[in-house]
């Protein structure tokens, strides 16, 4: 299916809702060719080829709003899985804020989101491409004896968004990413690590041979690890573990959390809570990036938003329903169901990683975390951790088995130093920062 | 849903290029739900997947198409798809004689949907419930929902089984406190059941227990940080067997060599007072499965006796290369996806102790009355979980509550370190999901009251 046919399928459920009674609709369709290939070891582990299609429609009846999601996209399927749906916003409280957009994107800006070069691929090359990494990762250390895979994907989509307001419009895009996991054994002890690069072209993505040493030396450095004992010291975040803590922040600047009580920032609109190093974006307009697409989930046109400038919180990040809510402006951040980022980051400084820890006299370089936060109201952070001793500006000794844990009020306003080392691999990155000081857990 | 006429011939086309085995995994699922904010039903969700995935095994190798297009054109197609990962083996099979199989129901599986009306009173009275706890509370958001799952999977060696898996939930999240201090509390329950269940298990209890919880969390005090003693409590406390040892024990990762508890069946692994079981026939439970996504029956396994390594958990692809059978672990979450071996539902049956003795014996600790969630890293075995609600122990003593804090382990070590188990054993209320390779399946979790005598704590608390 085209663009042109995935808008007349997303027009058809629109006029299947407004048959049904329904006052107005919006109707999305995602169609995308999806391509995964595992090696491990000499072997093809996994190989998946196929294409997915789903449907998703926001209906609004008297004041009244219902979804659905849905992958039977026959027209006999579709009216009756629609004409449910109307039907269950019977069941929802009237809001006179519900309701479609005010305006929607008129331009076509030229993002740059789609490579012919990914969709022409060969699966052959492609498969190639990921036994290569695989034997480059082994081939890194001689420790490296085992993989948990390595990885070559991607995905050719088609984003089609029409409603009964009478937008209707559609954009194609690409996505390619490598990724490896190696397994490395000493003295009885399994380490494992990941890294990986993804990007819209195929030309964006870092080499399978700096990919393959990444991932080997982030495997092996850490062997020799001790338990830190328990203090309190700056922590130096690396950049694809800052891009976690950027994940968490997008959570609490996200409406439909404040809307909600569950943000430690709900209220503090126009405060200073970070540092002057805190300046952080959401863009949707960046070139050929990840986190970019010319309009968002309900048809508005995507833009820059400054979330914090210089520590200070200038603005949530909206959809119509949670704007119009908190009575703030949107920011084109609908995900379709909800508010979700475009490109979201903290801005880069001049310094560089090697910098950050020059200039640390004692302290803690962050590899790695585990854990998640279940819960956006408190503002607690605490992930289990593993990184580098710092010792007079430099890495004296790995560690692991610690927490890392403070608020992030005063994480925000504790960041005293930004690296210059952003990268545009997902949606939501980070550049490595540094915070003043945080309390490492250890014996 | 397809035809066996049709499903033995996709079957053969999987197989044209060679391979040892195929399956076709057909699935329907219907969900309703409706979500409250502002003490008002703020939306309804409706939600429908129907859909064909098709594999071929040969070796180590899985390939693996889907169709959302239920026409043989397509099927064909997706099995061409699927065929790829086998090269140059045998010349193709006959189609399979296809027989259906039964198999036990510790669900029932032929309700009717439910009425959506009732959602929005389960979803009222949760709200009345809660800003009626306390007039700290400042905002309830709650979700109500049921789907039902209809699979039908066939494969090679010519089975077809079928089986309907229901889910109900319903999910309240209280924010209690001030302008200066926030707090939250979450609490869900429900299972394979129908909405039914709310009769005897009110919103009212979920709410206020959520409630709790939010204001226990609010007077909170930091916790500390260090190494100290743990009381595990009873029920949710199990999710730290589920990242402690569960993953671990998941074939694949062990198949590869890449677990940390890899080749090590018989082997003493954890405290002799450790004992782990994974379930996947308790009646109604969250993980509980008829069959599982491979059409193998769920079984009770003995994961870890009395602090030895039993066995794993097992899917198909992984028991064939290992020289085992399937344990009826092999899971995923839709059609979009292989299957990987997962828990079901995982636990510790009670021990001799008693709670009073387990608290008693602490000097200096932190009580993990519940978690909210936990995470692994299968080679080393570190692993964390969050605690959700949790209290100081003070000189045997429970005393003031500690804010969420993570807390951080080595498996082997921690379940070492297990020096009381007390007589309490339950599951946990219903509502964990676990994820994994990108993949979210429903599980249970369940455990006795237990002491570790020595964990990290990672709170914010350093007392020198």
């Amino acid at each position: 299916m085209d663009e042109t046919g995935a808008l007349e399928l997303a027009a058809q459920a629109v006029g299947y809702a407004t048959a049904c009674g329904a006052d107005a609709a919006e109707a999305s369709v995602t169609i995308a060719r999806r391509f995964h290939a595992e090696a491990r070891d000499n072997v093809v582990a996994k190989l998946e080829q196929a294409t997915a299609k789903s449907l998703h429609v926001r209906v609004f009846s008297g004041g009244r709003r219902a979804s659905l999601t849905t992958t039977d996209l026959t027209a006999d399927g579709l009216r009756a899985a629609v004409a449910r749906t109307v039907a269950s916003a019977a069941h929802v409280a009237r809001d006179p804020l519900g309701g479609l957009p005010d305006e929607f994107a008129s331009d076509s800006p030229a993002l740059h989101l789609f490579d012919a070069s990914v969709e022409a691929r060969d699966a052959g090359e492609k498969i190639e491409e990921a036994l290569a990494l695989e034997r480059m990762t082994r081939a890194y250390d001689p420790r490296i004896v085992n993989s948990s895979g390595s990885h070559y994907n991607d995905a050719t989509s088609i984003t089609a968004l029409a409603n009964s307001a009478g937008f209707a419009a559609a954009y194609s895009s690409t996505r390619a990413g490598r990724s490896t996991s190696p397994v490395a054994t000493e003295a009885d002890v399994k380490r494992t690590a990941s890294y990986g690069t993804a990007g819209r072209h195929l030309g964006d993505l870092e080499s399978a041979h700096h990919v393959a040493e990444m991932a080997g030396r982030r495997t092996v450095e850490l062997f020799g690890a001790r338990k830190p004992t328990t203090m309190r010291v700056p922590v130096i975040f690396e950049r694809d573990v800052a891009a976690g803590i950027l994940e968490d922040l997008l959570a609490a600047v996200s409406a439909a959390n404040v809307a909600v009580g569950n943000s430690w920032l709900a209220g503090r609109l126009g405060e200073r809570i970070g540092s002057a190093h805190c300046n952080v974006v959401d863009d949707g307009r960046l070139d050929g990036k990840l986190g970019s697409a010319p309009f968002d989930g309900e048809g508005v046109a995507t833009r820059r938003t400054s979330v914090f400038e210089a520590g200070r919180l200038h603005a949530f990040l909206a959809d119509t329903y949670y704007a119009r809510k908190l009575g703030v402006a949107g920011t084109g951040n609908s995900n379709g169901n909800g508010v979700g980022a475009n490109s979201f980051y903290l801005e880069p400084g001049k310094a560089t990683l090697q910098d950050l820890i020059a200039s640390t006299p004692c302290g803690v370089l962050v590899l790695d975390t585990i854990g998640f936060a279940h819960e956006y109201a408190s503002g607690t952070y605490s992930r289990g951790a593993r990184g580098f001793f710092i010792r007079d500006g430099e890495l004296a000794y790995p560690i692991d088995e610690f927490t890392v844990a403070g608020m992030y009020p005063e994480m925000l306003a504790g960041i005293d130093g930004v690296a210059g080392d952003l990268r545009f691999d997902g949606a939501v990155v980070s550049p490595s920062f540094r915070v003043a000081e945080m309390t490492i857990s250890g014996s | 849903m397809i035809d066996e006429s049709t499903l033995a011939r996709v079957i053969a086309r999987a197989l044209r290029r060679g391979g040892e085995f195929a399956d076709v995994f057909c699935e329907r699922r219907t969900s309703q739900s409706l979500r409250l904010q502002d003490g008002n039903v703020h939306e309804a969700a409706c939600g429908l997947v129907l859909g064909v995935g098709i594999r071929v095994i040969s070796g180590e190798s899985a390939g693996y198409a889907y169709s959302d297009d239920l026409s043989l054109e397509a099927l064909l197609q997706a099995a061409d798809a699927a065929s790829h990962i086998a090269r140059g083996g045998n010349n193709g099979i006959a189609e399979p004689t296809l027989r259906h199989e039964a198999v036990a129901s510790w669900y029932d599986g032929l309700r009717d949907p439910a009425d959506s009306a009732r959602y929005a009173d389960l979803l009222a009275r949760a709200d009345v419930a809660a800003r009626a706890y306390d007039p700290r509370v400042v905002a309830v958001n709650a979700h109500v929902g049921d789907e039902l799952q209809e699979v039908w999977i066939a494969n090679s060696e010519g089975r077809v089984v079928h089986d309907r898996r229901p889910m109900v939930t319903l999910g309240v999240q209280v924010v209690a406190g001030d302008a200066q201090e926030r707090s939250s509390g979450y609490v869900g329950d429900g299972g394979r059941t129908s909405l039914a269940y709310f009769d005897d298990h009110s919103p009212e209890a979920l709410a206020r227990e959520a409630a709790r919880i939010a204001i226990v969390n609010v007077s909170a005090v930091a916790a500390p940080a260090g190494e100290m003693a743990m009381v595990v409590g009873a029920g949710g406390g199990g999710v730290l067997l589920h990242e402690a040892v569960g993953h671990g024990l998941e074939s694949d990762f062990n198949r590869r060599g890449t677990s940390l508890y890899s080749g090590r069946v018989g082997e003493r692994v954890a405290s002799e007072l450790v004992t782990i079981y994974d379930d996947g026939n308790l009646p109604e439970e969250r993980g509980t499965i008829n069959v599982d996504d491979e059409g193998v029956p769920g079984q009770h396994k003995v994961l870890v006796e009395k602090g030895v390594l039993r066995g794993y958990m097992q899917d198909l692809l992984n028991a064939r290369l290992m020289d085992a059978h399937s344990t009826g672990s092999g899971r995923r979450q839709s059609i979009r996806y292989l299957p990987q071996p997962r828990m079901c539902n995982t636990y510790m049956p009670g021990g001799e102790s008693s709670v009073e003795e387990i608290l008693a014996s602490t000097e200096r600790g932190i009580y993990a009355k519940s978690f909210a969630g936990g995470q692994v890293e299968i080679s080393k075995g570190d692993f964390v979980f969050m605690i959700g609600e949790g209290y100081l122990i003070e000189r045997g003593k429970v005393t003031a509550p500690v804010k969420n804090a993570t807390i951080v382990g080595n498996g082997p070590d921690a379940m070492t370190k297990v020096t009381a188990v007390a007589g309490d054993s339950r599951l946990a209320r219903r509502h964990y999901t676990c994820g994994k390779g990108g993949q979210y399946v429903p599980v249970g979790v369940g455990m006795p009251t237990v002491k570790i005598s020595s964990i990290t704590v990672g709170g914010t608390r350093h007392d020198g």
